[in-house]
């Protein structure tokens, strides 16, 4: 089902200043794919999500799931949370203490009325699928926390709604479980063909798990897209630095040629990947560290060559983070972990056109 | 060395406690099979056998269990009632909550009861009196000295202790419980009973359970509201055994009581069993977790008019009334006439009253000493059972923990049958010994915790630092506990000064206390000299307190 998300507002007083969580916010999001909102706390994702599910009352605005309005301020609508028929995980799984699994499981269900017979198969269904068969009868006190984040996920799709809403469920598991969970995660969900709404602010969460991701700032979705194109081609400055580590250069636009954009910085001139800006427009020129091609001296004859010295090495295992000096701007680099430079080397690099990233405010 | 010394210290405290709270078990154990005070020893079954073959007897079983179940269910409700308003509503003036979690602490038990008393006797009540000349009945309206009348007002002094152990666990609720509830179809009624109160469920019975055990105890309101209605309860039986008749009857006063102990001592341990296991419903608690506040709309001032009325009732009222009662020369409603004929003929009477005086210098000792000699013992004992930790300090905390369910009068029955065999006997320091003995736990309890918060880490990095043992101590351990040493110090000394239902047993004349003192006047029916005696008793109660406060602030570690 989609989720038609109309000029939503909400705004909260606090100390005499005015928050905007939700500043107007306009959205379509698509059926039976998992949407990410990706943004930094406070950006308001988890007041969008909580106004979907109607924990939340918004100030202004309509929301739609699929056919039916379930809120809005002009037609003085509010279903109620339990009347609009939706799944949600939330992110302490709020599992009840007092029941045992199935308990917990059962009981969307159970307010449906549904015969208790249906009831015992469908949860067993649903159990075994998450991979919780037998786990029925164990309190739910007693369960691990990823354990406890199935039951949540169990729970949420027991009753088989058309969306199903994730408030950063995997924030309490350790690093190695979130990763097990998230690829898991996005098999469950491209199976069961359903609109999965997600709130996070781990971008590779986000990365890795989405089909397509909104990136949200003070209250505003900032860009839409998918992964690849969040996290190649953004169009903001801002959603190029969230999603990944960026060297960000003030850029103005001197030519297009060639399918490519000019652009003139402090450290002389860039051929970037074409973007449609007017000449003399102030951008921002964003290069990511993994995109540094460090080269043997002499041999280039490529675009966008730079020479600088060595600064700092860290060596993480997989690479060596880096820093090189260029006048005054310090460029983070990745860099072979077998290279035989060292601190104080003189260095050249260069950067392709094509990961040379403008980008606005 | 230190662990030699250590479990020296520790097996002294294991003697101490053990003479304090086990003696007078053990005594009101052979007491109740003795066959007097003077027969110390005989042995014989004809106590019991009287006690619980006599029908009045079953009458007052009766009497006590409704007692005793309703004024715990009412404190029980109306405390998770406030504590909802205060944990999950926008309702104005939260601090009220506070207030009335802390203040009915400063107002004696006795106190409240003859204040509500005074309001709605069936004589001359003044409420009552106001009532029947607005509406012009012929009778009053409302009869305090009732089981009804007694339900309430206990209800009232048992609220605090519930709301207490209710409001905490209120507060750490994780709301998406409720919210994944309404997710998941659930509507607002549903959720209330299929997941909100479940999941308090052991701390709503925890409060009840220990509000069933303060009740049990309860002598207060049963002598004051109770016993001039003929209603008898457990506490009031025993205490008519030993004061009316011929001869004490301190045997049969013994069989009673022990079934009022054994009944007590088992409620305190399901109440421990019941917070040791409450601890498996924590939950994770999400990060920047911001509760969600019910928006009250139209009921919110009603329902802060409501809790108003409340603090009003708790708090003011008695003091009001008191306050009235010690001027007029007789029970009279409010008017002109009431205004104009007040004087100060009470309070000079009270102040040129012997016994009155000695009994304010009394229970200004008991508490004073008392409670600073309780503390010093409680600061000991909660080494032990904290940093020491072994066999010995579990030991220990059991023993401390069981005369949590002492109820001041059975022990002072037991008590009774053991000073009466030494010097002691009729002297203060029986008064004083058996305070400490039956309140220690809630001098330990702040003890422990304050204790708790000093992790051995704090000391260990002091001495790293380069300072001595004594340095650690004056620089780090003391500044830490000393909010423990005042919360506790506070709590003793109050339970101390308005102590009644041990003192009724142990104080003989000269050695009377102020609660009893007070206790006289009410069954004298000298209303406005008790109220005059009340007045001053509040007053040096709230003194006390701020006092305590003040130098406890003084001490306090450096804070913004």
């Amino acid at each position: 089902m989609e989720i038609h998300i109309r000029g939503l507002k909400k705004y909260y007083y606090s100390e005499g200043r005015t928050i905007k969580a939700l500043d107007d916010v306009n959205l379509t999001i698509p059926a039976n794919k998992i949407f990410t909102l990706l943004g930094p706390s406070g950006c308001g994702k988890t007041t969008l999500l909580r106004s979907i599910v109607g924990l939340e009352t918004p100030d202004e605005g309509e929301i739609k799931i699929g056919d039916t309005v379930v809120w809005s301020s002009e037609k003085n609508i509010y279903v109620p949370t339990e009347k609009r028929g939706l799944g949600m995980v939330f992110q302490t799984y709020a599992i009840w203490p007092h029941m045992n699994v199935f308990n917990n499981v059962a009981y969307p269900l159970q307010n449906q009325g549904m015969p208790k017979a249906e009831i015992e198969e469908r949860v067993r269904e649903t159990l075994r699928f998450v991979q919780l068969e037998g786990f029925e009868k164990r309190p739910a006190t007693k369960l691990s926390g990823g354990q406890q984040q199935r039951v949540a996920l169990a729970r949420a799709l027991v009753a088989q709604p058309k969306v199903i809403l994730f408030d950063e469920p995997l924030s309490n598991l350790d690093a190695k479980l979130r990763e097990e969970t998230r690829k898991e995660l996005r098999s469950f969900l491209t199976e069961l063909e359903i609109t999965a709404v997600y709130v996070t602010h781990d971008r590779i969460e986000a990365l890795a798990l989405s089909d397509t991701i909104g990136v949200m700032r003070s209250g505003k979705i900032v860009e839409i897209g998918a992964p690849k194109k969040i996290y190649f081609n953004a169009e903001h400055q801002f959603v190029a630095d969230f999603i990944g580590r960026s060297n960000l250069i003030p850029a103005k636009v001197k030519q297009q040629k060639d399918s490519f954009t000019v652009v003139q910085t402090s450290l002389g001139e860039f051929v970037c990947k074409e973007r449609d800006y007017p000449l003399d427009s102030d951008l921002t020129l964003c290069i990511r560290p993994e995109f540094i091609d460090l080269a043997e001296e002499g041999a280039l004859d490529q675009k966008n060559t730079l020479s600088g010295v060595m600064e700092t090495m860290v060596f993480v295992g997989d690479v060596y983070e880096s820093e090189i000096r260029v006048g005054d701007v310090l460029f983070m680099a990745k860099v072979d972990p077998e290279t035989t430079l060292e601190v104080g080397d003189p260095v050249t690099f260069s950067v392709k056109p094509e990961h040379c990233l403008l980008v606005s405010e | 060395m230190v662990k030699n010394r250590q479990s020296k210290l520790t097996y002294l405290l294991i003697v101490i406690l053990a003479l304090l709270t086990l003696s007078p078990v053990v005594m009101l154990v052979i007491g109740s099979f003795s066959k007097g005070l003077n027969t110390f020893g005989d042995f014989t079954l004809a106590k019991y056998i009287s006690v619980y073959t006599d029908p009045s007897f079953y009458a007052v079983l009766g009497n006590t269990l409704i007692f005793v179940l309703f004024s715990a269910l009412f404190s029980t409700i109306l405390a998770l009632f406030l504590a909802y308003l205060n944990n999950r509503t926008n309702i104005p003036g939260k601090f009220m909550f506070k207030v009335i979690s802390v203040v009915p602490m400063m107002i004696p038990h006795v106190l409240f009861a003859v204040s509500w008393a005074l309001l709605l006797n069936p004589s001359n009540g003044i409420l009552n009196l106001l009532l029947m000349n607005i509406f012009r009945l012929e009778n009053a309206p409302f009869n305090i000295y009732s089981i009804r009348g007694m339900i309430m007002v206990e209800g009232l002094l048992d609220l605090p202790i519930a709301y207490l152990i209710i409001a905490p666990a209120m507060a750490s609720f994780d709301i998406s419980l409720e919210e994944s509830s309404r997710v998941f179809g659930a509507g607002n009624m549903k959720t209330l009973f299929r997941i909100t109160l479940p999941v308090l469920r052991p701390a709503i019975l925890a409060a009840f359970i220990l509000c069933v055990v303060r009740c049990l105890a309860s002598f207060a309101v049963p002598s004051v509201l109770g016993m001039p209605g003929r209603t008898y309860v457990l506490a009031t039986y025993i205490y008519r055994t030993v004061t009316t008749g011929f001869i004490a009857d301190y045997g049969k006063a013994a069989a009673v009581g022990m079934s009022i102990l054994i009944l007590s001592i088992s409620l305190i341990y399901v109440y421990r069993y019941m917070t040791r296991s409450s601890e498996k419903y924590v939950t994770v608690s999400s990060r920047g977790f911001k509760p969600v506040v019910i928006e009250l709309k139209k009921a919110r001032i009603p329902l802060f008019v409501i809790l108003l009325i409340f603090s009003f009732i708790l708090i003011m009222l008695p003091i009001l009334v008191l306050l009235y009662t010690s001027f007029v020369p007789y029970s009279m409603v409010p008017s002109v006439k009431a205004f104009t004929s007040m004087n100060l003929d009470h309070w000079k009477n009270v102040l040129n009253d012997p016994v009155s005086l000695s009994s304010l210098k009394n229970s200004l000792f008991l508490c004073i000493v008392g409670a600073s000699l309780g503390t010093l013992l409680s600061i000991f004992i909660s080494y032990v059972i904290v940093k020491v930790k072994n066999k010995a300090s579990g030991i220990l905390e059991s023993l401390s923990f069981l005369s949590f369910s002492f109820p001041g009068i059975v022990i002072g029955i037991g008590f009774m049958w053991f000073f009466v065999r030494t010097p002691l006997y009729a002297t203060i320091w029986a008064l004083l010994i058996g305070y400490i003995a039956t309140y220690l736990p809630y001098g330990i309890r702040p003890m422990t915790s304050a204790f708790i918060q000093i992790h051995s880490h704090l000391e260990e990095s002091s001495t790293v630092c380069g300072a001595s043992f004594l340095t650690t101590i004056r620089r780090i351990v003391i500044p830490l506990l000393i909010p423990g040493i005042v919360s506790g110090w506070i709590l003793m000394a109050t339970m101390f000064f308005r102590e009644l239902s041990l003192s009724v047993v142990l104080s003989r004349p000269g050695t009377e206390t102020m609660a009893v003192q007070i206790l006289k006047f009410s069954n004298d029916g000298l209303w406005g000299r008790l109220s005059a005696l009340g007045i001053i008793m509040i007053g040096i109660s709230v003194l006390l307190v701020i006092t305590a406060n003040l130098v406890g602030n003084h001490f306090k570690p450096e804070t913004n």
